[in-house]
């Protein structure tokens, strides 16, 4: 067990000791407050700390309040989340006039009430419609394992925070791979769940039909430790599910017997370099898994996501792309703007198609329970890299990079992103993919993987 | 004339005119490359061919 006060404390083990009295939230928290500003020079993936509300907060937990299972814990969450008392920046310079936010977001209610204890907002691609982590606002979030390096994005910042050490937990948003990304470039477990699964009530929107909030952190109980404190309907979010919620933490002993795993062939065994299939083999092995099934027409999914994506995002956007077009960041405005004169027929037809491909992939469910594939095509571009080579062609990075995660939160489906070690020495991941509101699975798998030691998380 | 390749500047400067989008000069000719890639990437599914019968997903419940 880690000391609690240190970078590699996990959040399981700084709420456990913090529930049996053996540390104090107020030294865990001194002990991430001078982390973060250690870091902050190399990694950049705060924009705000709210050191004042974490120490007060940690000291009304060592008096006695806010009894919970994650009592005692530091997180951060991505800046599109609504602190109070902040302008919700959503990576934005534009936002961060105004307005200030009046509460806090859903889910940093939910875990402040299992007892953790936010400590700031991170950094992360304006709007999110990004998979670099870089912003030309704030600077991009640096990878800790190669500050050179990009974190991927657009949830960079809680990548960063999460690899450095800084904090055991982030939060993140994932639209198109926005956790899956980061998680897979910074060496992380990352959770994005079933579409709908959790509240996205108190954050930014980007795009309505995708967008997803989950987790990263450096292990695969602290997954399932904050998933299981952030699950439960809320009317504010429409889309949230009024499923009962499901704990994942108590499933997670139970190993991976009775699971049927396979591998995603096709579209996901090809477009990439050569390390996001060795991490898909050496993980599939360490499974027995074998059999290779085809998501049909995946690339015409990935087709559809981005059409869904580039329409919703600019209809959102237009009045400030009317009227503010220069103070957005040069690497998202002429791509919102081109996303506004986008024909509406292709847009009713991606959704369309999303029903007929969701049909499709749901059969391939009656077979197996699990599937595996690359989170990200390589492992992480060099920061300010505009074209990189997959598979031997020259492609644009900040499209590219979300190649394989695109076609399943297309349809909304659960995934754990797991780390692995490329040769090359820097962090690749993996999708462990299930069917909807069976996270449980996919947390399984990656627990098994983690105590395997195949899929390891340590803080750079 | 469906694969008469489709004047994409043109497309960019009437569009934006048709729904009150100003955009600067400086800005025009990314805009134009990123329509041009909307197009290249937008292609599988435009080639996709589906039954009349096929509605989309989202429902809307009042």
């Amino acid at each position: 067990m880690s000391d609690v006060t240190s970078k590699s404390a996990t959040a399981t083990e700084i709420a456990g000791a913090v529930m049996s009295g053996k540390a104090k939230a107020s030294a865990v928290i001194d002990a991430a407050l001078k982390r973060i500003a250690a870091a902050e020079p190399t990694v950049n993936a705060f924009t705000d700390v709210v050191a004042e509300r974490a120490r007060k907060r940690a000291a009304e937990i060592d008096a006695g309040r806010h009894i919970g299972p994650l009592m005692g814990v530091p997180f951060a969450v991505k800046n599109l989340f609504d602190i109070e008392g902040l302008p919700t920046r959503a990576g934005s310079k534009i936002n961060n006039d105004g307005p200030i936010a009046k509460r806090d977001g859903a889910l940093v209610r939910k875990l402040e009430a299992a007892g953790a204890i936010l400590v700031g907002g991170l950094n992360m691609g304006e709007y999110a419609y990004d998979f670099t982590g870089e912003n030309a606002h704030y600077g991009p979030s640096r990878n800790p394992h190669d500050p050179t390096r990009m974190t991927g994005g657009s949830s960079g910042g809680s990548g960063a925070a999460v690899a450095a050490g800084e904090v055991p937990i982030a939060l993140g948003s994932d639209t198109n791979g926005s956790i899956r990304v980061p998680s897979s470039l910074c060496g992380l477990f990352g959770l994005k769940p079933t579409y709908g699964r959790l509240s996205r009530a108190g954050s930014f929107p980007f795009v309505d039909a995708f967008d997803h909030l989950g987790p990263l952190a450096r292990s695969t109980e602290d997954l399932a430790l904050s998933f299981d404190a952030m699950q439960g309907w809320d009317p504010d979010d429409p889309v949230c599910t009024d499923r009962p919620a499901e704990p994942t933490l108590p499933s997670l002993i139970e190993g991976i017997g009775g699971l049927k795993i396979a591998i995603a062939g096709d579209y996901f065994a090809k477009g990439g370099e050569p390390e996001c299939f060795e991490a898909v083999a050496t993980v599939a092995k360490a499974l027995n898994a074998t059999k290779t099934v085809v998501l049909p027409q995946a690339a015409a999914a990935r087709s559809a996501a981005y059409v869904i994506t580039a329409i919703e995002g600019a209809q959102l956007h237009l009045p400030r792309l009317r009227t503010r077009a220069k103070d957005f960041d040069p690497d998202t405005r002429e791509r919102f703007m081109a996303g506004a004169l986008l024909p509406g027929a292709w847009y009713v037809k991606a959704q369309r198609f999303r029903r007929h491909y969701r049909a499709n992939v749901l059969k391939l469910f009656e077979d197996v329970d699990v599937i595996l594939a690359p989170a990200t095509p390589c492992t992480a571009p060099k920061l300010g890299q505009v074209m990189m080579k997959l598979g031997g062609v020259d492609l644009p990075v900040r499209a590219n990079l979300g190649l394989y995660t695109q076609p399943i939160s297309f349809i909304g489906l659960p995934v754990v992103a797991v780390p692995t070690r490329s040769a090359g020495g820097m962090p690749i991941g993996v999708q462990v993919i299930a069917k909807p509101y069976n996270e449980q699975a996919a947390l399984r798998v990656a627990y098994h993987l983690q105590k395997q030691g195949v899929c390891v998380s340590a803080p750079a | 004339m469906a694969d008469e390749k489709p004047d994409i500047a043109r497309w960019v400067d009437e569009g934006a005119k048709a729904i009150g989008l100003p955009i600067a000069p400086e800005y025009r000719a990314n805009v134009i490359v990123n329509v041009e890639r909307s197009l290249m990437i937008a292609a599988p599914l435009l080639a996709v061919e589906l039954d009349d019968e096929l509605t989309p997903g989202p429902v809307f419940k009042p």
